[in-house]
C-alpha cells in the first residue's frame, strides 16, 4: 500500500492542478472597455434586446452595437455614474469605437444566421445567451491563450455552449440536420 | 419546402472565352492571386474555361470555349464517396455538393476521383498584396494551404438569400434572388442558373433541348450542368474526345 | 521517506493518469486544432453592413454601369447593371492596392518647375498637353487651357469620327475588330447578337472569329482591301489576291452585304476606307453617323483643336504634361521626342511607371479608377450623345497629382452637366432604381446628384441626312508587304485595357492560359518549330521598338507568318523576328 503513495500523490496533484490550476493558466482575462449594465438599460430605458442588437433590412445581424447607437441617447451624460462618465470621456467625445470583446465569437468558417433562429425558429435570446441580457455587470471576459476564443463558448451553468456540438444537439432534436454548408461558409 | 436541384445551363456557342466567370468566382470566393511560378497545373480556378477545337489546322480550324466547374454530380457523387474525412456533403434539399475545407486533411483522394478535374488543392498559403485583403468578401471564409476546395455554387450568396427570405418571414428563397457570381458576371449570357426541378426556369427548359448534353454522361455521375451547342464537332468532342491535342488546357 | 527513482516514476505515472481525468490534455488538443485553423497569415475579411454604390467603369469607353457591393465604404465585389462586366472591370476594386501602383512623387517640386518653365519660356516655345484619353470633359478643359496661353498645343491619339448603330444591322463585316471580345459596349453587342450575321475578316482565329458566322482568314493588315472592294476602288479579284482569299469568297461577301442589308462594316479605328464602304452601302444616317457629343457650355468654344504633330516645329516643345491617368491608347514616343526642346520639361502623371515614365523628368502618381472623378467618352456604338460620370467609389490616397492641378484648371464636370441640363433634352437613367427620367423634368442640382450616384444621360438621336466630308486621316498602307527574310513575321495584336490590371487576373493568364498574358506571344506550330521553340519556351521578339523577352504559346489559330503579341499596338502590322533563348 505504501508503495502506491507516490502514485496516488501524483494523481492527486495532477487532478488538483488540472481542475483548479489549469483554468488560471490557460485563460487570460481582459476587461471590457466600458462598464456597461444590461439591467439598467433593460429596466430604466425599457430597451429590449433587438433595440440595440438589431437586424438590418436585408436580414443580417448588426451584432454588438456601434458607437452611434449609444450616442443616440448618450450624446451627453444621462446619469451620474462613474461608468457613464468614463464612457463619454473616452469614447463619445473623441468619437472612438469601443473595442468590445465578443463572448460568442465563432471561427471565420461558421455562418450563423440570427434572423433564421429568431424570426423563423422563434428561439429566444436567453436560450443561447443565457441571462447576459439582464445582468448588472458584464461577465468577465476570459480568453483562451492558445485558441483565442472566449471561455463562454464552452457553456456555463444556465446556458448551453456555442461549440458545434451544442448547435448540432439542438438541430438534431429539431430534426433540422440537412447539410454542413447550412452553417459553414 | 420542396427539394430543389440547382443546376446550370451553358451555351457553348455563346461563350467567347473572356474569362469573366473565372475572375468573378475568384473575387467572390476570396481566391488569392497566384504565386509566382504557378502554372496552369497548380492554379486554383474553381471555374475554368477550356479552349477546344475541331482538330484542323489554320483556315479550317474552329475553336470553342467550354467553362468547366464542379458538375455537382447527383448519383454516387465520386468525391463524396472517397473522402476519408466526410468533408464533402451532398445537400438533399438543394442538390449542391458542398466542400468543407475546414474538415479536409489534404489527401487529395477526391481530386483523383473527380472525373471533371474540378477540384483544386491549395499548394500555397494564400497571400494578397498589402492592403488588398480589405477587398475580401466576408460571406466566404479564406482557406489555408493544404486543403482542397471547389465550387459550392456560391454558397455565401445562398446564405444571404435565405437571410433576406427570413427577414420577409418566408421559409424559402425567392427564385432569382440567388445567382452565383459566374452567372451574374457572364457578359454574353452563356451561363444560366436555376432549379432544374422547376420546369418554369430557363435552366430546366434548356436541359430538355435537343442540343443539350452533359459531360461524360456515360459514366453515370448525373451532373447538373447542361451544355448545349449546335456545332456537331463540339458535341462530338464532348461525348468522345477525338484526340488529346484537341483539348487546350 | 527517501525519494527513490521508482517513487519518482510512480509519481509521474500517477500524475499522467490523474491528468487524463482533468480537462487539461483534452483542452490542449482541441486548442491546438483551433489554433491551427487561425494561421497567422490568413486574413479575416472585415464585417459590417453591406451597401450598394453605383458608378460607371472608366477603364474603357464602354463605360459599363457598375454596382459595387461595399462593406462599410470598401467595395468587395463589382457587378454590371443590365449586363456583365469584363475581367478588368470585375477586379477594378483591387487596383488601388496594386503593388506596382505609384504611391508618392515630387508633386510640389514638379508643380514649381512647370509654373516656372511656362512663365519663363521663349516666345516660340510651346507648352503641350498629351491627353491619352481624348473625348472626356477633361479633354475640353485641356483644350481651353491650351487655347488661352500663347503656343499652347493639345496632343491626343486620334478619335473615331463616326459612331455606328449595331442594333440596325442585319449583316456585319468586321475587319479585324474584336466585335465579340470587348468592342463597343459589350452588353449592347451581346443583347443584339441574334439579330445580325457576323463575318469576321482577320489573320488569326480570334475569339470573335471563332464565334462569328463566317471567318475569312486574310493576310495580316490586308483587311482594308475588302472595304475597298465594297466601295469599288478595287475589284473582287484584286481584293482576293491581296487578302489571300478566293475570288468566290470575296464575291459571296460582296453579294451578301448588298442583298442582306442593312449591312455595316467596322474595323478597330473606323478608318476612312471603312466609313466610305458604309456610305456606299447606304448606311449613312442609319447604321453609321457622325460621332455624337454631349452639349458643352458656350464659353468652351474657345478650345484648341487637336494639333497635328507633324505641323509642330521640331524641338519647340518646352513643357510637356502627359495625362496617363485614364490612358486608352498610347502614341509612339519617337515622333513626340523629335518635337521636344533640348531642355524640355516632361511631366507624366500616371498610376504606374510602365508607360511614358522612362521619358519623363517627373513622374507623379495619379489616382486610379475607382478613386477618380472623370467622365467617359462615348463608345463607338453609341449613335446618341452620352454623358456618364465615373464618380469615385473610394477616396484617393493623399499625395496624388493631376495635370489639371498643374495647369490650375477645374475638372469642368459640373459645368458640363449644367450645360446638358440647360439644353433640356434626353433621358437620365439611374442605376439604383432602374428608372428613366426626362432631363427637362429634373432640376439642375438633382440631375448632378443623380449622375454622381450612378446613372447615365443619353441624348435624343438626331441623324443627319448629309454626310460632311471629314478630313481624311492617314490610314494603313494596303499594298502587299515586302517580306524581309531577317524579320519574317508580321505582328498582329490583341487590344487589352491599358495600364495596371488586378493581380487576380492570374486566373485567366498564368493559372489557365485562357488569355494570352502580356509577356507571351503566340505562333503557329510550324513557325514555332522553325524557330526552335516549344510551347512554354522563352524567346526574344525583336521589332522596330526593340527586343523583348517573352514566353511562347503554340497555337494553330495563328496564321503562318504571323506572331500574335497582345497589347502591342505600337508595332502592329510591322515586321518582327522571334529567336529562341
Amino acid at each position: 500500500m505504501k508503495a502506491l503513495i507516490p502514485f496516488v500523490a501524483g494523481a492527486l496533484v495532477a487532478l488538483g492542478g488540472g481542475w483548479a490550476g489549469f483554468p488560471h493558466a490557460i485563460y487570460k482575462s481582459r476587461p471590457q472597455p466600458v462598464d456597461f449594465s444590461h439591467k439598467v438599460h433593460a429596466e430604466k430605458a425599457g430597451a429590449k434586446c433587438e433595440d440595440c442588437h438589431a437586424f438590418r433590412g436585408d436580414g443580417t445581424f448588426a451584432g454588438i452595437p456601434a458607437l452611434d447607437k449609444c450616442t443616440g441617447c448618450h450624446a451627453a451624460a444621462m446619469g451620474t455614474t462613474v461608468a457613464e462618465k468614463n464612457f463619454i470621456d473616452q469614447y463619445v467625445t473623441p468619437g472612438r469605437e469601443p473595442q468590445w470583446a465578443a463572448y460568442a465569437r465563432q471561427p471565420e468558417n461558421v455562418f450563423f444566421s440570427h434572423i433564421t433562429h429568431v424570426k423563423l425558429g422563434q428561439v429566444k435570446c436567453e436560450s443561447c445567451h443565457g441571462s447576459q441580457g439582464s445582468t448588472d455587470q458584464l461577465p468577465r471576459y476570459q480568453e483562451d491563450r492558445i485558441s483565442g476564443y472566449s471561455r463562454d463558448i464552452w457553456g456555463t451553468a444556465g446556458r448551453p455552449g456555442m461549440t458545434m456540438d451544442s448547435c448540432v444537439a439542438c438541430h438534431r432534436q429539431q430534426k433540422l440536420e440537412h447539410s454542413c454548408l447550412d452553417c459553414h461558409k | 419546402m420542396s427539394p430543389k436541384r440547382y443546376g446550370m445551363s451553358i451555351d457553348v456557342d455563346r461563350c467567347n472565352g473572356c474569362g469573366a466567370c473565372m475572375v468573378a468566382c475568384a473575387v467572390e470566393n476570396n481566391i488569392p492571386p497566384a504565386h509566382a511560378g504557378v502554372n496552369e497545373r497548380k492554379g486554383t480556378t474553381w471555374i475554368r474555361v477550356y479552349k477546344v477545337d475541331n482538330g484542323e489546322d489554320y483556315a479550317g480550324k474552329r475553336s470553342a470555349f467550354v467553362p468547366v466547374l464542379c458538375q455537382h454530380c447527383g448519383e454516387h457523387t465520386p468525391c463524396a464517396s472517397v473522402c476519408p474525412q466526410q468533408a464533402v456533403d451532398v445537400d438533399p434539399r438543394t442538390g449542391i455538393v458542398g466542400q468543407m475545407p475546414e474538415r479536409c486533411l489534404g489527401c487529395r483522394y477526391c481530386m483523383a476521383a473527380c472525373p471533371y478535374h474540378a477540384r483544386y488543392f491549395n499548394w500555397f498559403d494564400p497571400a494578397w498584396p498589402a492592403g488588398m485583403e480589405k477587398t475580401l468578401n466576408p460571406d466566404v471564409a479564406p482557406r489555408m494551404r493544404g486543403v482542397v476546395e471547389k465550387c459550392n455554387f456560391c454558397h455565401g450568396r445562398w446564405h444571404a438569400a435565405k437571410e433576406r427570405a427570413a427577414a420577409a418571414g418566408l421559409d424559402d428563397i425567392q427564385p432569382g434572388d440567388y445567382i452565383p457570381a459566374c452567372v451574374e458576371a457572364c457578359p454574353t449570357g452563356a451561363l444560366r442558373f436555376g432549379d432544374l426541378n422547376d420546369s418554369a426556369t430557363a435552366v430546366a427548359q434548356d436541359a430538355k433541348r435537343p442540343e443539350s448534353f452533359r459531360l461524360l454522361e456515360k459514366i453515370g455521375t448525373d451532373p447538373k450542368i447542361y451544355y448545349r451547342s449546335r456545332k456537331d464537332w463540339v458535341r462530338q468532342i464532348a461525348s468522345a474526345p477525338k484526340n488529346k491535342e484537341s483539348f487546350h488546357g | 521517506m527517501t525519494t527513490t527513482r521508482r517513487g519518482l516514476l510512480q509519481f509521474l505515472g500517477g500524475s499522467a493518469v490523474g491528468a487524463l481525468f482533468t480537462p487539461a490534455p483534452w483542452r490542449l488538443i482541441t486548442d491546438t486544432a483551433l489554433w491551427s485553423e487561425n494561421w497567422p497569415g490568413i486574413p479575416r475579411p472585415a464585417r459590417g453592413e453591406a451597401r450598394y454604390k453605383f458608378t460607371n467603369c472608366s477603364l474603357c469607353d464602354a463605360g459599363c454601369a457598375v454596382r459595387a457591393r461595399c462593406i462599410g465604404d470598401q467595395p468587395v465585389s463589382l457587378a454590371g447593371v443590365g449586363g456583365g462586366l469584363c475581367p478588368f472591370g470585375l477586379t477594378a476594386h483591387h487596383l488601388p492596392f496594386h503593388p506596382a501602383r505609384l504611391k508618392e512623387g515630387p508633386v510640389k517640386e514638379a508643380a514649381a518647375a512647370v509654373t516656372s518653365a511656362i512663365a519663363n519660356r521663349g516666345p516660340t516655345e510651346h507648352v503641350a498637353v498629351l491627353d491619352l484619353r481624348p473625348g472626356r470633359t477633361a479633354s475640353w478643359m485641356y483644350r481651353q487651357a491650351m487655347a488661352s496661353i500663347p503656343n499652347g498645343t493639345y496632343l491626343a491619339p486620334p478619335e473615331p469620327l463616326v459612331a455606328v448603330d449595331l442594333q440596325k444591322a442585319r449583316t456585319v463585316l468586321s475587319l479585324g475588330a474584336p466585335l465579340l471580345d470587348g468592342w463597343g459596349t459589350p452588353s449592347k453587342v451581346f443583347a443584339a447578337r441574334d439579330q445580325f450575321r457576323l463575318i469576321q475578316a482577320e489573320a488569326v482565329e480570334s475569339r470573335t472569329a471563332a464565334l462569328a458566322d463566317v471567318w475569312l482568314p486574310v493576310a495580316p493588315g490586308t483587311e482594308g482591301a475588302l472595304a475597298s472592294a465594297v466601295t469599288g476602288e478595287v475589284d473582287a479579284a484584286d481584293a482576293a489576291r491581296i487578302t489571300g482569299l478566293s475570288a468566290e469568297q470575296v464575291e459571296r461577301l460582296l453579294n451578301e452585304l448588298k442583298e442582306n442589308g442593312p449591312a455595316l462594316v467596322v474595323d478597330s479605328e473606323m478608318s476612312p476606307a471603312v466609313v466610305d464602304a458604309n456610305v456606299r452601302l447606304g448606311g449613312w444616317g442609319h447604321t453609321i453617323g457622325p460621332r455624337p457629343q454631349a452639349p458643352t457650355p458656350d464659353a468652351w468654344n474657345k478650345a484648341a483643336p487637336v494639333a497635328d504633330l507633324d505641323k509642330v516645329p521640331n524641338g519647340s516643345i518646352r513643357v510637356l504634361l502627359i495625362d496617363e491617368s485614364a490612358a486608352g491608347a498610347y502614341l509612339p514616343w519617337a515622333p513626340i521626342e523629335k518635337k521636344l526642346a533640348a531642355n524640355a520639361l516632361v511631366v507624366a502623371v500616371a498610376p504606374y511607371d510602365g508607360g511614358y515614365a522612362r521619358h519623363a523628368q517627373y513622374v507623379l502618381p495619379a489616382a486610379i479608377y475607382p478613386e477618380t472623378m472623370d467622365d467617359i467618352p462615348p463608345a463607338v456604338d453609341s449613335m446618341a450623345a452620352t454623358f456618364r460620370l465615373a464618380a469615385p467609389l473610394v477616396a484617393a490616397p493623399a499625395g496624388m497629382a493631376s495635370v489639371r492641378e498643374l495647369l490650375g484648371i477645374s475638372d469642368g464636370l459640373r459645368e458640363r452637366a449644367d450645360a446638358i441640363h440647360k439644353v433640356g433634352q434626353g433621358l437620365l437613367v439611374t442605376y439604383a432604381d432602374g428608372k428613366s427620367v426626362a432631363v427637362k423634368d429634373l432640376k439642375a442640382d438633382d440631375f448632378w446628384k443623380a449622375l454622381n450616384a450612378g446613372g447615365a444621360w443619353t441624348g435624343d438621336t438626331k441623324l443627319p441626312a448629309e454626310r460632311r466630308r471629314d478630313e481624311a486621316r492617314r490610314g494603313r498602307e494596303e499594298s502587299l508587304r515586302h517580306v524581309d527574310p531577317e524579320y519574317p513575321f508580321t505582328v498582329v495584336t490583341e487590344r487589352r485595357v491599358a495600364g495596371l490590371c488586378s493581380p487576380a487576373l492570374s486566373q485567366i493568364y498564368q493559372e489557365s492560359n485562357l488569355r494570352l498574358a502580356p509577356n507571351r506571344i503566340a505562333l503557329h506550330p510550324s513557325d514555332a518549330s522553325r524557330c526552335g521553340v516549344a510551347d512554354g519556351a522563352r524567346a526574344l521578339i525583336e521589332t522596330a521598338s526593340g527586343k523583348r523577352e517573352v514566353i511562347v504559346t503554340v497555337d494553330s489559330s495563328i496564321r503562318s507568318g504571323v506572331v500574335l503579341a497582345p497589347g502591342r499596338e505600337d508595332v502592329a502590322f510591322t515586321s518582327a523576328k522571334v529567336v529562341r533563348i
